[in-house]
């Protein structure tokens, strides 16, 4: 614990590097070496911060990480205990010399300091999140075991890597962890993050203190400060820098003077600071001048914002009057498609459908992976690292098998919802301490041992007896979102009714936010989108706080804007007109619509595929499909020759990259439709053979990859995707796992090609009928030789080419 | 935001085609229509962030070494004899670093999934954008330092001819890049977000063969075989 945090004012020191750097600090050593190489110097920073009033010293233990301390002769524990001690020391005589001159002392106390690893994590960058919470937690367990009084995360600019931080401080300490972050002027955070979205995964992960430090002076941290006020529930840290960074001539200056410092960072204690301090160009001067000046201030009553809110990495989504939609797509439960993609393991379609959800104006998805056949926990977590990846929306986390609940909610970047529990005991014991430890807002079900209550009065009894319970485990109400249930009308004819009282009074006698799966009130009756667009009208209207539907029907979509501009929840209807008014219809496609299956009138499957058009390629081969010609006949009768003109136009220069993939795009197309209809006769296409495509090790480059891949697939290849930055050994493992009999490689840089030569050196040693083909922007034909490869494509067409070579004589 | 509008207007859209693989060609309507739409997407989700410092330099067998202008220490030193040919008469140089930010690679990883043939143009359009930025900065610098009738090198970055990229760690660290702008250095020393540059830039009252623009950029290059030349 802090004494007083939150209670009264307190105090952090100031900035630590432009003093060390003029006490000749070289400008290329590691600051945090000197905790052993100068030490003395560091106490006596320290003592001086003490002797200008604050509270609370960083020890200098900010930089040092594994990744950094590659580079110097320490570990990571010899820094971080040095930097400890150094502050406890520097506390011990300061409070001795104080006594003696007979002066009030105040409890000091030391935080380990931990800055970003400066790596950006997967899986836009390079280090896995569980990579990251590992060098936190040496860190956190070093800094424990030194002797901290408290953790400080500061300087952070990334959510992901901020939350495996806190997971690591949380997990592998028990001392109070105060985040601090840095945001520019517009209130984000480098990777996007705002100001809100990061308050909720915070609060929710359970931290002591929340705020801003570096980046921006005083004076810009001002505007900041209200949107922070207005959604935190915490005690709020701000650190700021002596001014903006002003490069004048080249060279960045800190010009803001410790009076007029002082004088700002007051406001912002007005404003609802309850800790302050300094950051990068303050020095004990600022610090002195800003003690002196909030002597005895008050601070701002913190109070509960008590609100029901989740978030993605860049933005938060708030329970309120008007309702939400989450979109419900992405669950394999009744559609054979979705069943098949999650056994491909087909991340792709699950990615699609979310980012169709997110254009449909969906403001949640749920994410369920759950078949019996397959291992969930671990397709969990890869579904929501991949969607998140590309979606901005916030997730809901639905399963029932809680070593997934546990990955998916580990792995999130946001404050997540969770679908779901029950009144069971079972589900309450094993569901809420997971929801607890990652802040989730969940579902509750109202139902219980004895089934689904018949009656709104049960129904709520039970929901009384979740919020109690999760009371117990230190689950606020507000992170309680209560499914009132939905049967179908077909089997009982007062099944709608009880739902929505029960809504209504989980919503205005309890004060609960609520949710559905509204079209379940149809199942058994036909036109069931009469039913359900009727019934999500009448539950948004007896309070429904969110709706589990789907975002592409679009009369249900129509419902809710349309409800939305009836309650008074659309300021002047503009959303309705926007979302909803009549869209010129659109030519279907370029060369005439296709109305019919008349493949005459209509434009053939070769043109549309040389002329690159998506839409026209899937609808001529409908239109074959429809005419019962074989799916083998279309693709090798039509498809392949049209590509085959492409490429040859791109091979001799006629043709361009983007026309190129047009047309893989156009083929694509056309597969997706072969594909769907083989499925509906429970079919599968079939592949010419399996290829490894991988981006070698250490580099990041993979547009080059994928566009190999994407005509490989065309060609009727089945492509294992790697990705890149892919070790060697991960390239054999999957080379041995599938049997594969060719394998392409990527590199970009000639610093990378040496571990392409690796890479072919390892697969030539232990699966030497394998063949390997290489590509990419530094490799020639000699160069291709000298490490070894097979064969050297020099553009896409020439992987293409290969493959077909090796497969028509057999080889794969 | 204001550098993003600066960024549109300086952009070079025969450039991009360049880097499409155009050679010089300008593409059909079609693609054009689509170039412009995906660099209008584009445009919209970048945050450009820049940062730059002066050092002292000298230029010593091969050697280059930059001194912070303050402290007068060492803060970066570079090998290369490229790099040592380009900043020859410079008694001063800028190290700059600028990025597009995780937005450009969030983009092109969506197209990546649906729609290849704009994640290819889209890739065309982010290093347009961020030499677009790099020449705004570099123009920037150039203005204040005429002031001095001094004159802008054309800039050079780690890995263009034997400039090894272990530099970047000297770069990173002097510039202090991931805590001002959210770049991250690989442990291969590539960057995080992809669409990034750290580069030198050096400070000469020599006139002759430095910046006046966009320059020539492939100049300093040995890869005389590379499709993307434009010499």
């Amino acid at each position: 614990m802090i004494d007083g945090l939150g209670k009264k004012l307190l105090f952090f020191d100031g900035g630590m590097g432009t003093l060390l750097q003029a006490r000749g600090l070289q400008a290329g050593e590691i600051p945090e070496t000197w905790n052993i190489l100068h030490s003395d110097k560091i106490k006596q920073i320290h003592k001086e911060y003490l002797l200008a009033g604050c509270d609370i010293v960083k020890a200098n233990t900010f930089g040092v990480n594994s990744f950094k301390c590659k580079d110097t002769d320490y570990s990571v524990d010899m820094l971080v205990s040095a930097g400890i001690r150094l502050v406890k020391e520097a506390i011990s005589e300061v409070t001795a010399e104080e006594t003696m001159a007979d002066r009030n002392s105040a409890v000091r106390y030391t935080a380990l300091d931990i800055g970003s690893l400066g790596k950006l994590l997967k899986p836009l960058g390079e280090i896995e999140f569980s990579t990251a919470y590992e060098a936190f937690k040496e860190i956190v367990i070093s800094g424990d075991k030194a002797g901290a009084d408290l953790i400080l995360l500061e300087t952070l600019s990334d959510s992901y890597e901020i939350k495996a931080a806190v997971l690591a401080a949380k997990e592998n300490s028990s001392l109070p962890v105060i985040v601090t972050m840095i945001f520019d002027e517009n209130g984000k955070l480098l990777t996007g993050g705002d100001v809100a979205s990061v308050t909720a995964m915070l609060e929710g992960l359970g931290v002591d203190a929340i705020g801003f430090n570096c980046g921006l002076g005083p004076e810009q941290m001002k505007r900041l400060l209200p949107e922070l006020t207005a959604c935190c529930s915490l005690p709020i840290v701000i650190n700021p820098n002596a001014g903006l960074p002003a490069v004048v001539n080249g060279n960045t200056v800190y010009n803001v003077e410790p009076p007029e410092f002082a004088q700002s960072v007051k406001t912002l204690v007005e404003m609802g600071a309850s800790v302050v301090g300094g950051c990068c160009g303050t020095t004990p001067a600022h610090i002195k001048a800003l003690t002196e000046a909030c002597k005895n201030m008050p601070i701002q009553p913190i109070t509960d914002k008590n609100m029901t809110v989740v978030s993605s990495y860049n933005h938060a989504v708030y329970f309120s009057e008007k309702p939400l939609i989450i979109g419900e797509r992405i669950n394999p439960t009744g559609k054979s498609k979705f069943k098949q993609a999650l056994r491909d393991h087909d991340m792709e379609y699950i990615y699609k459908e979310g980012l169709l959800q997110e254009e449909k104006g969906a403001h949640i998805l749920d994410v369920n992976v759950g078949l019996p056949e397959i291992d969930e926990p671990k397709l969990m977590e890869e579904a929501v690292t991949g969607i998140q990846a590309i979606i901005d929306l916030p997730l809901q986390i639905d399963t029932s098998d809680t070593e997934a609940m546990e990955r998916g909610l580990r792995c999130y970047n946001g404050k997540p919802m969770l679908n779901s529990v029950n009144g069971k005991r079972e589900s309450m014991e094993s569901v809420f301490p997971i929801a607890k430890k990652y802040g989730a807002v969940v579902v509750c079900l109202c139902l219980d041992e004895g089934g689904i209550p018949e009656t709104a009065d049960g129904r709520i009894a039970i929901a009384k007896k979740i919020v109690k319970t999760a009371a117990e485990y230190g689950i606020p109400k507000k992170n309680l979102v209560m499914d009132a249930l939905v049967l179908t009308i077909s089997t009982g004819q007062d099944n709608a009714k009880v739902t929505l009282e029960t809504l209504r009074r989980l919503r205005y006698e309890l004060g609960l936010h609520t949710v559905l799966g509204v079209s379940n009130i149809s199942f058994g009756l036909p036109e069931r989108s009469r039913i359900n667009t009727a019934f999500f009208t009448m539950a948004m209207n007896n309070g429904l706080s969110a709706g589990i539907v789907n975002p592409s029907s679009e009369p249900m979509m129509a419902a809710y804007y349309s409800f939305n501009a009836l309650a008074g929840l659309d300021e002047q209807c503009m959303e309705y007109i926007e979302k909803c008014s009549q869209q010129p219809e659109k030519p279907k496609v370029a060369g005439g619509a296709l109305a019919n299956a008349d493949a005459k009138s209509a434009m053939s499957l070769e043109d549309a595929i040389v002329k690159g058009l998506t839409e026209s390629a899937y609808q001529a081969t409908t239109a074959l499909l429809e005419q019962n010609i074989n799916s083998l006949t279309i693709i090798n009768d039509k498809l392949i020759p049209a590509l085959d003109i492409v490429g040859k136009g791109f091979e001799e220069k006629r043709m361009f990259l983007p026309q190129l993939l047009m047309s893989a795009d156009a083929a694509k197309a056309s597969f997706e439709a072969i594909k769907s209809t083989l499925s509906k006769q429970g079919r599968q296409s079939e592949s010419k053979a399996k290829i490894v495509i991988a981006t070698v090790k250490g580099d990041i480059h993979d547009i080059g990859k994928n566009i190999v891949k994407t005509l490989l697939e065309n060609y009727g290849f089945d492509m294992l995707d790697l990705g890149k930055d892919v070790a060697p050994e991960t390239i054999l493992a999957a080379v041995k796992e599938h049997n594969v009999k060719l394998v392409g490689l990527s590199a970009l840089m000639t610093t990378t090609v040496v571990n392409m030569e690796e890479t072919i050196k390892l697969l030539h040693e232990k699966a030497p009928e394998c063949k390997i083909m290489v590509g990419g922007a530094v490799l020639t034909q000699e160069y291709a030789d000298m490490i070894g490869a097979d064969f050297y494509s020099k553009d896409a067409m020439g992987s293409v080419r290969y493959a077909n070579e090796l497969y028509e004589a057999g080889e794969i | 935001m204001l550098d993003t509008a600066a960024i549109r207007d300086a952009v070079n859209v025969r450039e991009i085609y360049r880097y499409m693989g155009y050679q010089g060609n300008v593409p059909d309507a079609d693609v054009c229509k689509l170039t412009d739409e995906v660099l209008d997407e584009l445009l919209q989700v970048i945050e450009p962030k820049s940062i730059y410092k002066r050092f002292e330099c000298i230029v010593e067998n091969g050697v280059v070494s930059l001194y912070d202008l303050e402290s007068k220490s060492l803060s970066i030193m570079a090998t290369s004899r490229n790099l040592s040919d380009n900043l020859a008469q410079c008694s001063q140089a800028v190290v700059m670093a600028a990025t597009l930010g995780i937005g450009a690679d969030k983009l092109l990883g969506r197209y990546e999934l649906i729609n290849m043939t704009k994640a290819s143009i889209a890739q065309a359009c982010g290093a347009e954008c961020i030499e677009a930025y790099c020449n705004i900065i570099q123009d920037e610098i150039k203005n204040w330092a005429g002031k001095s009738n001094m004159y802008l090198r054309p800039r050079f970055s780690a890995g263009y001819g034997d400039l090894a990229l272990d530099i970047q760690k000297d770069i990173f660290r002097a510039l202090e890049c991931t805590k001002r702008i959210g770049l991250t250095l690989t442990q291969s020393l590539l960057m995080y977000p992809t669409k990034s540059v750290t580069a030198f830039i050096g400070i000469t009252k020599n006139a002759q063969g430095c910046y006046s623009k966009s320059g020539d950029k492939c100049a300093a290059c040995d890869n005389k075989g590379c499709e993307y030349r434009n010499d």
